[in-house]
Parts: structure tokens; sequence; C-alpha cells
């Protein structure tokens, strides 16, 4: 058993509003210099739809991410022979086109434009060109509210799975429905850009697994960018490097969650440390796709297990760290309720950001004025809330897009939230007769008290509660292989205030 | 933290001077040196020899690859002599009489041999002497054209070490289009070739720079450059068929097309881009 430590996080999809603070929080601070432009560490997509980069999900075209070959697991983008032959060709980057011509507005114009006969206008201009563009074609968020559709929601890659007649369903008036996906990047234990990287220039820090691409090493071959299947790492092309999310790891050092955690409106953002068994990642990323969820599940560790605490403090994972994984609320989201999924675990990358799934609304007719949920009675469930096979959006979408697939994983998941509601509700409207209470509660394998903590955490949590962030211990890490002191500068001639070497 | 030994206030004090002055002592040392160097040279004789004049040039000996320089201070005007040795290349590049020198010598130009107004000086008083330099120093034996071919494009390997011809050199006759390097004049029409007696002269003390350089210190042997000459002379080797300048046209027109064909089948696909082929698509789809 090889335990480390990784601060990971949960979105609850549920509590999303699709504001985009996260996404300005994150620009403002890291990607506002030239070259970055069209740069959205953070981005919020709308699904159903094609995302940022477009169709980023389709690996058939970016070839990111690892499949199996001859029960191997192998970079999809490239073998190493065939990653020297396009080495200087990279065939599979997503054109500036694809992720969006980024632009802004000729403010000037509204107070210096000459007299006329009509208003002035603040004409886009192209941060690419500097020239006026005649229209704005796409954006990083194009599908907002369904307001590229249905050119993007219907090429959304997640819909493949589904049937003809449930993907025009999706179309009807009645029965339109999208939610926001959140993204940064995953931190993943398994990287895509790190294995692709020809230069070595990324690396996972091994105190906290944060992805880091150092920019004196980036050699600008853009493999990572193939690599990854999430499309996080980005080109900037006024430096020449690559560049992507780093968590705010300088703010998680001063104990402050990242940015774009802080400023969440809507606090779906939930961060804490994860203690993984190490030794498992090769085999957990090769098991068949059902299987990909349960596997990365139990990779996960309980840190109140005596054995998993000894081995931690083997590795050298302080006693702090350890309290620190007791209290994630991200350990108790992924694994003790399980409720929270990884987005995509079919690239095989280990992703160590995970989904509670939105709980869509179930299908309604109106009926004398009142909606009438069709058919709930027949199948002698309570109305609203618990018919799972009604839901507006297929299980089979959400499977697509968190559980390779496997339906079962996500229907446990929304058994569950759907219990969380209907105890609430019992409790609060009490509109709902105890027997209901129960068939939910064990139809979603869940206690009582079970059901209060999720709801806690899910719907009042402080500040503290959401965010546990350990101490980095940065200063004590990075003694593993420099000595600090040795960058402290001399002054003078290097006479008179020499500074002592530490000896180790 | 320690600081063990400090060094005294006074040493302290004084150390930013000590360093400036060790600064300045260290920068008039090296002004010494410079005008430490030897004076011009004022023996032309020794200047015509040592610069490499006798490379090619004789004084009343007759014309090797340049012109023969006996009574040249009567031919031309000191002033045009001045700018010739101090600048050849400005001269051939602006002077009508030194261009239409360079037509009858076989196109071969005279190098700039970086002279200083002394020693320009110093040689004009030189050829203006009546002094005499005598032909071309020795007589080359009977040489093997095959074993020339074979030092030109290395196959054999000369005595003292130096490069074959062929890195830096082309010459018709070497297979069909590519006959060699081209960093040299090419050899199928060079004045260099004229006569033998130009060629040994020349090959005995490359005066050029980048020729001297090379062949300073691996000199050909006697036998080497008659076997050279006698390849170079041969008449295949003198005349360049235009059909082999048609040859490497083709060659060069149809291998691009070809390396470009293949790249186009093999990377045919990158940066398509995804959105602008999926919303034509869709649009397709629709209609």
């Amino acid at each position: 058993m090889d335990i480390r430590a990784h601060v990971s996080m949960v979105f609850h999809l549920d509590k999303c509003i699709g504001c985009h603070t996260c996404s300005i929080a994150c620009k403002n601070i890291w990607t506002d210099r030239k070259g970055t432009e069209y740069m959205w560490w953070n981005n919020v997509e709308t699904k159903p739809g094609t995302g940022y980069p477009t169709q980023w999900e389709d690996q058939e075209k970016y070839k990111g991410g690892w499949e199996k070959k001859n029960e191997e697991l192998k970079l999809k983008l490239h073998s190493k022979l065939g990653g020297l032959g396009n080495i200087f060709y990279n065939p599979y980057l997503p054109t500036i086109d694809d992720y969006y011509e980024p632009w802004t507005y000729d403010y000037e114009n509204l107070f210096n434009a000459p007299e006329g006969d009509d208003q002035p206008t603040a004409r886009a201009i192209s941060m690419i060109t500097g020239k006026p563009m005649d229209s704005i074609e796409a954006g990083p968020n194009w599908d907002d509210d369904l307001g590229g559709s249905p050119l993007y929601a219907r090429n959304d890659v997640n819909l493949d799975e589904l049937t003809d007649d449930e993907r025009e369903q999706l179309n009807e008036l009645e029965r339109v429905v999208f939610f926001y996906l959140p993204r940064i990047c995953n931190h993943c234990l398994n990287p895509g850009c790190v294995a692709a990287c020809p230069a070595g220039a990324i690396y996972k820090r091994g105190e906290d697994g944060i992805v880091l691409l150092s920019q004196e090493k980036c050699r600008a071959w853009r493999m990572c960018i193939s690599g990854c299947p999430y499309k996080k790492t980005y080109f900037n092309w006024a430096s020449g490097k690559s560049e992507k999310c780093i968590l705010c790891y300088p703010r998680l050092e001063s104990g402050q969650p990242p940015a774009c955690f802080h400023s969440c409106v809507g606090r779906i953002r939930y961060l804490g440390v994860l203690l993984y068994d190490a030794d498992q990642i090769e085999k957990c990323a090769s098991v068949p796709d059902h299987e990909l969820v349960a596997a990365q599940r139990n990779m996960i560790q309980d840190p109140f297990d005596p054995e998993v605490i000894a081995a931690a403090k083997k590795n050298g994972i302080s006693d702090a760290m350890i309290t620190s994984a007791q209290n994630s609320p991200v350990y108790k989201f992924v694994k003790k309720w399980q409720i929270a999924l990884p987005l995509h675990p079919d690239f095989r990358t280990l992703p160590m950001l995970y989904y509670v799934p939105p709980m869509l609304p179930v299908l309604a007719k109106t009926k004398d004025g009142n909606y009438d949920v069709d058919g709930l009675e027949k199948e002698g469930l309570p109305a609203m809330l618990s018919s799972l096979e009604k839901a507006r959006m297929p299980i089979k979408y959400m499977a697509s897009m968190f559980s390779a697939g496997n339906v079962q994983e996500v229907e446990d998941v929304y058994r569950k939230l759907i219990a969380v509601r209907i105890f609430k509700r019992a409790q609060k409207v009490k509109d709902y007769q105890q027997a209901d209470v129960d068939a939910a509660l064990s139809q979603g394998k869940t206690t009582a008290e079970e059901v209060e903590a999720i709801f806690r955490l899910t719907a009042l949590p402080t500040y503290e509660e959401r965010f546990v962030v350990p101490p980095l211990g940065r200063e004590v890490a990075v003694e593993a292989w420099e000595v600090p002191l040795d960058h402290k500068r001399e002054a003078g001639f290097g006479v008179r205030n020499k500074i002592a070497k530490r000896k180790f | 933290m320690t600081e063990d030994k400090k060094p005294s206030p006074i040493f302290r004090r004084i150390m930013p001077f000590l360093i400036l002055g060790a600064g300045l002592a260290f920068m008039a040392g090296t002004f010494r040196v410079v005008s430490a160097m030897p004076p011009n040279q004022t023996d032309g004789e020794a200047l015509f020899t040592a610069k490499g004049c006798n490379a090619c040039h004789t004084i009343g000996g007759g014309d090797l690859v340049g012109p023969d320089l006996a009574g040249v201070t009567e031919r031309r005007t000191e002033e045009w002599l001045t700018n010739w040795l101090t600048a050849p290349d400005q001269m051939l590049a602006s002077d009508p009489d030194a261009q239409a020198m360079l037509a009858q010598y076989n196109n071969v130009p005279m190098p700039n041999l970086g002279l200083t107004p002394d020693e320009v000086a110093a040689l004009i008083a030189y050829m203006g002497g009546g002094a005499t330099t005598g032909g071309a120093t020795a007589e080359l034996p009977t040489g093997d054209a095959t074993s020339g071919k074979a030092y030109f494009v290395g196959d054999k390997r000369f005595e003292n070490g130096g490069p074959q011809c062929m890195s830096c050199h082309s010459v018709a006759g070497l297979g069909a289009a590519l006959g060699g390097g081209s960093l040299g004049p090419d050899l199928t029409t060079s004045g260099f070739v004229q006569s033998d007696a130009a060629f040994a002269s020349f090959m005995g003390a490359p005066s050029t720079q980048t020729m001297g350089a090379v062949w300073a210190n691996t000199p050909l042997t006697a036998q080497e450059q008659a076997d050279l000459y006698a390849f170079l002379s041969k008449a295949s080797v003198t005349k360049r068929d235009p059909s082999a300048l048609l040859q490497i046209t083709l060659l060069s027109v149809v291998g691009a097309a070809v390396l470009i064909g293949l790249a186009q089948v093999y990377w045919g696909k990158r940066s398509k881009g995804v959105r602008k082929p999926m919303i034509e698509r869709t649009l397709a789809a629709k209609k």
C-alpha cells in the first residue's frame, strides 16, 4: 500500500446557476495576459452542448486520454515512435476556431466618435488580429441557455448513446432541458498531458497531486494539448509555452481555496484531501469501462483506518494532512456517500474532480392548470420527485458523461439524491407519508442519518466545511530536493554578509 | 548561522579600491600587449612570398593563374595599383579595367589579402624595382586521370590528410547532375586549371582565405597534384553537358512534389478544425 495525499474537488451541479463568476475570477487572476486571451482555465459549459473547445469530448477527433490496446494502457494520441514522427506536426490539435476568436469592444468610440446622425456603437474587435469583427461566430459558452442550439446542442457527443426517438424528444418544447457543467483541470492521477509531453515539462506535485506545467522546461511541442482529453492545457502564443490551471496553489499554500472556489455564488464547490493508494493507479485505469467508477472509488482509502494512517505516515504525510483528510467534504461525497462521480472516467486519466449530477425536473404535463407527472400513480410512486424513469434528461446521457456508460452507477446516485429530497420534504412540507419516505430511503440504500448529513453539507455548509484546505507544508516539502538557503542571495562582494551554507 | 572570520575593517574599506586598481592594471596590461605586436613589414620581397602572391603571379616568369607582373608599374598608375592591392573586390565591382582583366584571366578574381597601406606601398616598390622571380617552381610528373578522380571524390585519401575536393567543389563528369559541393567555385570552367604550371603553383601554396586555411597544414604531394590536374583537364570534365542541368531541375521538381504528396497523405487531416465542419454538416443534414 503506497498511500498518498491528493487535494481533490467536488462540484455539486444541482447548485450551479451558470453565472460564470468562477470563470471571471480565474480570468482576472491568471489569464488576462498577452497570449492568453482565448484561455479559460475555468469554463462553464451548457449541457447538452458541444462545450469548449467544440466537441472536446470526441476523442476520435482529438485523440486525448488513454485507451486499452492488447490489454495494455496506451496513449490514444500516439505511440513513442508515432510521437516522434508527428513531433513537428501534431495533426490532432484544436484550431483557434474550435476554441473561439477572442474579442473585446471598441469602447473608446462611445466617447470619441465624431458627432453624427446616429448613436456611436462599440464594435467588436478581434483580440487576435486587432481588426473589427463582422460577426461573432462562437464563444467559450456558445450553447448558453440553448443560444447556439440546435446547431450545437444536437452535436453533443454524449447524445450518441440515445436512440433517435429519445433525441427527438429532447427538442420538444415541454421537455427542453439543460444544465451547467463548470470545468477546471481535473488534476488527474493518470494524466494524459504528463504522458504526452516530449520535454518532460509537466509534473504532478508529490505532496498534493497538483499537476503543473514548468514554464522553463516547456518546449512548445503542444502534445499536452492533444494528450489531455479535457483540453485543459492551452498554448500561449505570446510566450510560446503551454499553460494550465494551477489550482491556485499560491492561494492553497496560504490557506485559501482557489479563486474559482472562493468566488462561487452557488457555493457548489468543495475542496479537501483524499488519501489514495498509488499502487492501484495502473490497475485501476485498466479495468473494463463499466467498472471504472467503482475501481476509482476503491482506490480512495479510509482516512480513519489505522492501517491507512500508518501507511500514510510511513510515506511522510503529516498528521495535519491526515486530520485534514478526515474532515474532507470530498471524501464524504465521493467515498462515504458515493454520490459524486468523475467526469468521463472512460478517458482513463482518473480525474480527481468529482461531480454530483444534477437533479433535473421530471417530465410533467399540465392538466387542468396543474402539473401532472405522467403515469406516476400507475407505478404506485409518490409524485414529483421519485420517478427516475421519467427524468427529462435520459439516464443514459448522464451515464455517458459520469460513469463510462454504467447506468447502474448513475441510478444509485440519483436514488439517493431523491431519498434526500423526499425525506426533507416529508419533514418540512409534510406531504409524504412515512411509508413513502421509508420506501425512498430503502431504494436509495441510505439511512435517515446519512440523508440528514448529505442535506447539511449540500444546503447549509459553512465556509470551513466546504473548503478544508490542508496545511500543504510547501516549505517542508521543498526540502526533499533543495536546500532553501542555497537560494538566498549573498550581499555586497560576498565577503561582508556571507550566508553560511546549511549542511544536511 | 555562523560568520567565523570577517576581514579587518581597514581591509574592508579599501577593498573596492583594490579591486578597481587591479582592474585598471589588467586593462593597461592588455593595451601594452596590443601595442607590442610586430611592426608592418616593409620588405617587399618577403611579403610577395608571405602573402602568397607567388601562388598566382610571377615577375618575368610568364602568366600563371594571374598575369605576369613584370613592368606592371609602367602599365598601371600607382594610384590604381594601390587601390587594387588594398581592395580588389571593390575595384572589380566598379573599375572597367579590372573587370576586363577578370574576363581575360578566366574569371578567377584576385582575392582581398587584407594588406595594410604600408604593405601595399612595399609591394609596389618591390614590383617596380626590377626584381624577377622564377617561373613555375617545379615540373609536374605525369598524372593519372583515374587516380585523380579517385582523389577528387575521396575514394583515395590524400597522403597528408587533406579533405577530398568534392566536399567544396563540383565538376562536370561526376555522375549525372550533382557533381559535388558548392562552397568553392565550379571547377568545370575554372581558370585554375588552364595550365599545369598555374595549377601546380596555386596548389603548392593556395593564397585564398578558404583554400589557404584548408591546405596550409596538409599540402598535396607533386604526384597528387599531377593526378588531379590530369583528371580536371580531361575533355569530359572541362565541359558541362547541358542535359545535366535539365536533369537536376527535373529531379528537384519531382522530388519536391513527391515529398509534398507524402506529407499530404500522412498529415492531410491536420488542422481542418472541428467547429466549422460540424456546423456545415448539421446545416447540410437539415436541408
